[in-house]
C-alpha cells in the first residue's frame, strides 16, 4: 500500500512538473517574443531613404551652396513629419553630376563654412582647410569631407542622408 | 558543481526548508478537485501580472499618446495581439472563477466559524478584481473605454456630498484629459496590484492556518485518517486545472482574434457607451432607477449588496454546513444570483433587439478599421484622434450628417424630404430610379420624368452605360455597358436628357458624366442650374458654403456608400485596371470604406 502511494506520488511529481514546465513555456514565449520587439524590428527611423533637397536649378555650378535637410520621422506609433535633421553642402560641378557634402568637419565635428574669397571649405576650430571636390588641403582632419549619396529624378535632387562615406 | 551551488545557497537562505513549508501542506481528507478554484485564481493573477508587465514596455499613458501605443502594440509587434488578449480575456476569466470560488465556498459553507475573515478577505479580493476592471478598460484611450468610464465616473458623483470631490479626484480635474489616464494607470498597476497582493497574503495565510472544508457529508474519520500532502496530490490537479484554463484561454483569445480596440476616442462624438459584460447588470439596474430614484441604483443597492456579501458569515451562524439546513441564506444568495443574471441577460437581449444600437455597433466597427489602416502611416503627436484629420472619408461622413442627412435619409436614419442616399450611385440605386422615379426613395410625388418600362436586366443594362461615364465603376461589364448604351441613347432618354455636350440644357438634367466627380460637384454647387434641376430644383445650392477641401471630401464619401464605385484616391494606385483584375475586384463595401 505504501509503496503504491509511493510510486503514485513520484508519477504525480514528474507529471506536475511535465506539465507545469510546458504550461510555463506556453504562456513564456509569446511574452518573451513580444518583450524582443526592438530586437526584431526598427522601431525609430526616418520615413525616407532619399530626402528631397531642391531643384537641380537651385544649385549654381561650382559655387557650393547650404541646404536643410528636412525628413519624417517614424517614433514607434507616432510620426513627426517636417523635422530637421541637419544641413548639407551641395556642390553642382560642370558635367550636371552632384556632390554632397556633411556640413561637419571630419576632425572634431565644428560647422565648416564656405570661403567664397579663398574658395575652400574652411573649418573655423582648428584651422582645417578643404577644397571644393572635398578633399583635405590643410589642417588636422584625418580625411576629406564626409559625403552623401545623391539621386536626381525629373530635376529634382534627393539625397541619402543616413550614412556618410 | 549544481549541488554544491545548492549547498551554498542553501547554508545561506534555509530556502528548502521555506519550500518544505510551503509545499508540505497537510490536506485533510484528501486532495479534492473541488479545491482548484483558488490556486486557479492565483495563477490567473499571475497570468494578469506578467502580461501586464510586459504591455507596460510598451504602454504610454497620456491622452495623446495612449491610443496609439495601444495601436502598435496590437498591430506591430509580433505577440503583442494575443498578449493584449490574454490579458483583456484573462480579466474576464479571473471575474468567472472568482465567482465559482466564492459559491463553491459559499456551498460548501466554509466561510462559517472560524473561517470568518477568510470569506471577507475573499470579498474584499474581489472588490479589486473589479477595480481592475474598471480601470484597465479606459487605459486604450478607444471609444467604447473613453465612453463607458464615463458612465462609471458620473455614477460616482451621484454619491451624496462628497461624490463630486471623489469623481475630481479620480479623473484628475472636472474632465477627462491627462491626469485621467496617469491616475487610472497608477491606480491599475500600482495601487490594485499591491493591495491585492496584501489582502491575497492574508486570504491565504488564514486558509493555511485553518486549512480546508471539505465535502459537508465527508465522515470525521476520514478527514482525519486520510491527509494527502499538498505537494504533488494536490498541486497535480491545480496544474492540469490551470493548463486546461490556459488552453481554453488561449483559444478564445485566437477565436477573436485578440481583444478589440475601437477608434481612438472621440469627446465631440456622442458613442453610446456600454460597459464591460460583467458591469452590465449594474448598467442595466441604472435604467430602472430614474430621477431622484437615481441613487437606488448608482448607490444604495450595490452596497447593500457588498454589506450583505460582508456580513453573511455573522447572518449564517448555524454549524451545520448542510445546505438542507441553511435554506434561507441559499435563497438570498441565489435570487441575488439570478437577479444579476436576468439584469445581464435583459441588457444583452435589448441591445441586440435594437436596429440603432446594431447600426453604430457596425459604423465603430468601420471606423476602427479605418483608423487602423491610417494608423499604419504613423500617429501625429496631437493624438490619436488626428489620424482622422486628413481622412477626406472621415471628412466627408462629418459633412454628409450636418448638412445633407437632414433631407436626405441614409441606411434608416436621416429626414425624407430628398431622395434616400442608402446605396447612393450603385448600379441597383439607378436601375430602380429608372423603374420608378416617383418612388417614395427617389422623387416621390414631384418627380416629373415617366418610369422605364423596361425588365429589369434592360434596366441594369442601362445603369452600367450611366455610371460607366464616371470613371469610376468597378468590375465594368462590356457587354451590359454596350447594350445600356443602344437603349440610352437611342430611347427616350436623350429627348429630355442632354447627353454628350456638358454645358447642354434640355429639361431635364444633363447626363454627360452622370454621377462622376465632376458632375456631383457642379451639381451639389448649383443644383437649379438650367443644365440640371433648373426651376424644378427644391435642393439648396451649395455654392460658397463648402471649402474645395469639403466638397473633394463630401463626393469621396458618397462614393463609399455603395458597393459599386471605388474611392477616387484608390483608383489613382489602381491605375486604369478598373474594368480587369486585382483592384477592389474581390472588395465588398466594408473593405471598400477602408481602402484610400
Amino acid at each position: 500500500m505504501e509503496n503504491i502511494e509511493n510510486s503514485r506520488r513520484k508519477f504525480l511529481k514528474i507529471a506536475s512538473h511535465a506539465l507545469g514546465g510546458t504550461l510555463a513555456a506556453g504562456i513564456a514565449v509569446p511574452l518573451v517574443g513580444l518583450a524582443i520587439h526592438p530586437w526584431m524590428r526598427e522601431t525609430v527611423y526616418g520615413t525616407e531613404d532619399f530626402i528631397h533637397i531642391g531643384k537641380m536649378d537651385d544649385f549654381p555650378i561650382g559655387i557650393p551652396k547650404k541646404m536643410t535637410v528636412t525628413s519624417s520621422k517614424m517614433d514607434a506609433w507616432n510620426i513627426f513629419e517636417g523635422l530637421v535633421m541637419g544641413s548639407v553642402w551641395v556642390v553642382r560641378r560642370g558635367d550636371n553630376s552632384l556632390n554632397v557634402f556633411s556640413t561637419n568637419c571630419p576632425h572634431l565635428g565644428c560647422g565648416i563654412d564656405w570661403g567664397a574669397d579663398v574658395n575652400q571649405f574652411l573649418c573655423p576650430c582648428h584651422g582645417g582647410v578643404f577644397d571644393v571636390n572635398g578633399k583635405k588641403i590643410s589642417g588636422p582632419a584625418p580625411r576629406d569631407l564626409y559625403s552623401f549619396g545623391t539621386k536626381v529624378e525629373n530635376n529634382n535632387v534627393f539625397v541619402s542622408y543616413k550614412r556618410a562615406i | 558543481m549544481a549541488n554544491k551551488l545548492r549547498e551554498w545557497i542553501e547554508d545561506r537562505t534555509g530556502l528548502n526548508n521555506f519550500l518544505k513549508i510551503a509545499l508540505d501542506e497537510p490536506v485533510h481528507g484528501g486532495a479534492k478537485w473541488s479545491y482548484v478554484f483558488g490556486s486557479g485564481l492565483v495563477f490567473l493573477f499571475i497570468l494578469q501580472a506578467v502580461t501586464g508587465i510586459v504591455m507596460a514596455g510598451f504602454y504610454s499613458p497620456s491622452s495623446t499618446s495612449a491610443w496609439g501605443s495601444v495601436y502598435y502594440l496590437q498591430e506591430k509587434t509580433s505577440f503583442g495581439w494575443f498578449i493584449r488578449g490574454l490579458h483583456h480575456f484573462g480579466s474576464s476569466a479571473m471575474i468567472i472563477l472568482a465567482v465559482v470560488h466564492m459559491f463553491q465556498v459559499f456551498i460548501f459553507g466554509a466561510y462559517k466559524k472560524p473561517r470568518e475573515l477568510n470569506w471577507i478577505s475573499g470579498v474584499i479580493l474581489l472588490l479589486f478584481l473589479l477595480g481592475f476592471g474598471l480601470t484597465g478598460y479606459l487605459l486604450p484611450w478607444d471609444q467604447k473605454g473613453y465612453w463607458a468610464t464615463q458612465v462609471a465616473t458620473n455614477i460616482i458623483e451621484t454619491i451624496p456630498v462628497i461624490g463630486n470631490y471623489i469623481k475630481i479626484l479620480t479623473q484628475g480635474g472636472s474632465d477627462y484629459g491627462n491626469f485621467t489616464l496617469t491616475r487610472f494607470y497608477s491606480i491599475h498597476v500600482f495601487l490594485l496590484p499591491l493591495s491585492l497582493l496584501f489582502f491575497l497574503f492574508i486570504h491565504i495565510a488564514l486558509f493555511r492556518k485553518h486549512g480546508v472544508t471539505p465535502y459537508w457529508k465527508m465522515k470525521e474519520e476520514i478527514l482525519h485518517n486520510r491527509v494527502d500532502p499538498f505537494w504533488p496530490d494536490q498541486m497535480f490537479k491545480d496544474i492540469v486545472f490551470a493548463i486546461g484554463m490556459y488552453a481554453i484561454l488561449a483559444g478564445w483569445v485566437f477565436w477573436n482574434k485578440g481583444a478589440e480596440l475601437l477608434a481612438p476616442a472621440d469627446p465631440a462624438s456622442n458613442f453610446l457607451a456600454r460597459p464591460e459584460w460583467y458591469f452590465l447588470s449594474l448598467f442595466q439596474l441604472l435604467k430602472y432607477c430614474q430621477g431622484k430614484f437615481l441613487i437606488v441604483g448608482t448607490v444604495i443597492i450595490p452596497t447593500l449588496a457588498m454589506i450583505f456579501l460582508f456580513v453573511l458569515p455573522f447572518i449564517d451562524r448555524n454549524v451545520s454546513r448542510y445546505p438542507s439546513k441553511r435554506v434561507p441564506v441559499f435563497c438570498a444568495v441565489f435570487s441575488g444570483l439570478v437577479g444579476v443574471v436576468a439584469l445581464t441577460a435583459v441588457a444583452i437581449i435589448h441591445d441586440s433587439h435594437d436596429v440603432h444600437i446594431q447600426h453604430q455597433k457596425e459604423d465603430s466597427e468601420k471606423q476602427a478599421a479605418r483608423a487602423m489602416k491610417l494608423a499604419a502611416k504613423g500617429v501625429p503627436p496631437a493624438g490619436g484622434m488626428f489620424i482622422f484629420l486628413a481622412d477626406p472619408v472621415r471628412l466627408g461622413e462629418k459633412i454628409f450628417k450636418e448638412s445633407c442627412n437632414g433631407c436626405h435619409m441614409l441606411r434608416g436614419e436621416g429626414g425624407e424630404t430628398a431622395s434616400d442616399f442608402t446605396n447612393f450611385g450603385a448600379r441597383e440605386w439607378v436601375s430602380e430610379l429608372l423603374k420608378n422615379p416617383k418612388d417614395a426613395k427617389y422623387f416621390k410625388e414631384s418627380g416629373a420624368m415617366p418610369p422605364v418600362k423596361l425588365p429589369d436586366e434592360s434596366l441594369l443594362d442601362m445603369a452600367e452605360f450611366l455610371l460607366s461615364q464616371s470613371g469610376n465603376l468597378l468590375n465594368m461589364n462590356t457587354d451590359r455597358l454596350e447594350r445600356g448604351k443602344e437603349l440610352v441613347l437611342k430611347g427616350n432618354c436623350v429627348i429630355c436628357h442632354p447627353f454628350g455636350d456638358k454645358e447642354a440644357k434640355k429639361v431635364a438634367p444633363n447626363l454627360t458624366g452622370y454621377l462622376s466627380e465632376t458632375w456631383l460637384k457642379e451639381f451639389i454647387k448649383n443644383p437649379a442650374d438650367l443644365k440640371f434641376y433648373g426651376a424644378r430644383n427644391k435642393m439648396p445650392a451649395f455654392e460658397g458654403k463648402f471649402t474645395d477641401r469639403e466638397l473633394d471630401a463630401l463626393i469621396q464619401y458618397l462614393f463609399t456608400l455603395s458597393k459599386d464605385r471605388i474611392l477616387i484616391s484608390r483608383k489613382e494606385e489602381c491605375g486604369k485596371r478598373l474594368t480587369t483584375t486585382s483592384c477592389g475586384q474581390q472588395k465588398p463595401r466594408r473593405e471598400n470604406v477602408h481602402l484610400v
